[in-house]
């Protein structure tokens, strides 16, 4: 049932009519205006191709997957297996078996604190973590903290939301244990080196993850290429079903670590005397895992692998910076994170003007944006800021969209001034 | 009382059209000043919890009759903080008690998005709180 983009060639440049057309909802209309839809950071709409693939497997194919002794649940077992495999290609691991499906990548972080930071880690060691963490991959590791008396350290970002390695590069010490960072802020879009961040920290004897939310969505990723340890990605950003997320992680580093949770299906022998586990990655997936999703992701990946990241990439580039051409032409304008490799993230703020006022008027005129800290409140306080309104540009957006977004913003000046 | 504040603002809301809502809640907002709300009460203490934009509320009980203030970052929050404790000061306990979900529903006809709703039932469940009372909830098949 794998759903190909067939009348569309696979060529570097994005034909957006078309691409819109596989999104149902992007025809919806809010306050009987045309829905502008820029919150795909937060959350992603899906294509056709997605909803269909899991409604076939809910209609004809559904069944629990590792356990039953019928047809279907082989079924369904080989379709999630293929999905796995699928998410290995994606991102270039070397094996399916670094691929371990958790319910988002806020669990695949907490996965790698509690099972690696816990056995591996003491009091003393350091992680690094970087000022633009959303908070997914700020508080796992406090909590580590809290119980190890790992000590956090946090590497800084620029005014402009750049992210200098030579920074980076100097907190690192024979104490350092893990690297933590954010592969593309989602406040400011801001790209991190990352080859070159794993480079460093590989060379400190450190081991390194990146938090890949928001990077997965807009350009390949090769984690061996990266050499990272370990990467986390969450479905949903990435046009994929919510409740499912991926976390690789070098297999034999898999394999030294204990379990998280206990169950179901990671079990190799379960006595009174004493349990075995399973090796990665079923050790690290107890209990029925998100079936449907997973299938759902599987879809997704190939709907982004069809329209291909080259013209994903082109298309959002050209978004990027006429969104910071139009809104810069906005008197009292501040673009928030305008580093040079950054992705089509745009955040502001329009002097004298509440941000949520600014997306309180810019709601009503059916532009979908999100306002707030965006669960960054450190980066915040770094960037002495209350919060932003935040624009994410995904390969459904149009210029003529970002037109709407300047016109709304404009009369949001009027109406708040 | 205070509910005939209540449905002028509720028939006000009404007759206006989107854009004109926005301008009379910011118009709400502009007639609130700083004597209103002192910079000194904007503390954590007074902070409602839960909000997209700070929201502050205080209280006070004279002659059995409930009081309150309150102030926002966001001149469209400020206008609904703004309608909300005049629409709900000068109420007794009993009242304050009574005053339902749906009242506050009432306010918001269509006028505000779902966002807004939340926020404003959430500001009613702290008025009520704050007045020593219960908080209101959905009655069934609501
Ligand atoms: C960079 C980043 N990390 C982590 C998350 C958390 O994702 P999830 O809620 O799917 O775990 C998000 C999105 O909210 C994000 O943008």
């Amino acid at each position: 049932m794998a759903d190909t983009v067939s009348d569309r060639p696979n060529s570097s440049v994005l034909d957006v009519e078309a691409v819109r057309r596989d999104f149902p909802i992007l025809s919806e209309t809010v306050y009987g205006k045309p829905l502008v839809f820029m919150d795909s950071g937060a959350s992603a709409q899906k294509p056709r191709q997605v909803i269909d693939a899991m409604r076939h497997c809910m209609e004809h194919q559904y069944s629990n997957v590792h356990r039953g002794a019928h047809y279907l649940s082989a079924a369904t077992t080989d379709a999630f297996e293929q999905a796995r495999d699928r998410v290995a290609q994606f991102l270039n691991a070397a094996s399916p078996d670094e691929i371990i499906f958790t319910p988002n990548v806020t669990a695949a972080i907490n996965l790698v604190a509690h099972a690696y930071g816990r056995a591996f880690l003491k009091a003393g060691d350091e992680v690094i973590v970087s000022e633009m963490e959303h908070h997914a991959n700020i508080v796992p590791w406090q909590l580590l903290a809290e119980a190890t008396g790992v000590v956090l350290r946090v590497a800084p970002v620029e005014d402009d939301g750049s992210f200098r390695i030579e920074r980076f590069a100097e907190l690192l010490n024979d104490r350092t244990k893990l690297v933590s960072i954010t592969h593309c802020s989602n406040v400011l879009g801001t790209n991190v080196p990352a080859k070159e961040v794993a480079r460093l920290a590989h060379a400190a004897g450190a081991r390194v993850m990146f938090d890949g939310a928001q990077a997965v969505v807009h350009g390949p990723v090769d984690v061996r290429d990266i050499d990272a340890d370990f990467y986390g990605f969450t479905a949903h950003k990435l046009y994929g079903p919510s409740g499912l997320g991926v976390l690789y992680g070098k297999l034999d580093i898999l394999n030294s670590m204990p379990p998280f949770l206990g169950g179901g299906d990671m079990i190799d022998k379960v006595s009174f005397k004493g349990s075995t586990f399973k090796e990665a990655p079923h050790r690290f997936e107890a209990g029925t895992p998100a079936i449907v999703e997973a299938i759902g992701l599987h879809a997704a990946i190939n709907y982004v692998a069809d329209i291909g990241f080259d013209a994903i990439r082109a298309h959002e580039a050209g978004l990027r910076d006429y969104a910071h051409e139009r809104l810069s032409a906005i008197d009292g304008m501040r673009l928030i994170g305008t580093a040079p490799d950054k992705a089509a993230i745009i955040s502001f703020l329009v002097d004298g003007l509440h941000p949520y006022d600014v997306a309180a008027v810019l709601d009503r005129q059916g532009v979908a944006c999100r306002v707030g800290h965006h669960c960054a409140e450190p980066l915040m306080d770094r960037l002495g800021i209350i919060g932003t309104v935040r624009a994410t540009l995904a390969m459904y957006n149009t210029k003529a969209e970002i037109d709407v977004l300047g016109e709304a913003i404009e009369k949001a000046k009027k109406m708040l001034s | 009382m205070a509910r005939e504040e209540y449905e002028d603002f509720a028939e006000a809301l009404e007759a206006l059209d989107d854009d004109m809502r926005f301008e009379f809640l910011l118009d709400l907002a502009k007639k609130q000043d700083a004597s209103d709300f002192p910079e000194e009460w904007k503390t954590d203490a007074n902070l409602m919890h839960g909000c997209m934009s700070k929201v502050w509320l205080v209280h006070e009980e004279r002659e059995g009759r409930h009081w309150f203030r309150g102030a926002s970052e966001a001149a469209i929050v400020k206008g609904l903080v703004h309608m909300m404790v005049q629409s709900f000061s000068g109420l007794t306990s009993e009242e304050i008690r009574a005053i339902s979900l749906d009242d506050v529903r009432r306010l918001n006809l269509g006028a505000l998005t779902f966002q807004r709703q939340v926020g404003m039932m959430a500001m009613l469940k702290q008025i009520q709180k704050l007045a020593g009372q219960p908080v209101a909830r959905e009655t069934a098949g609501a």
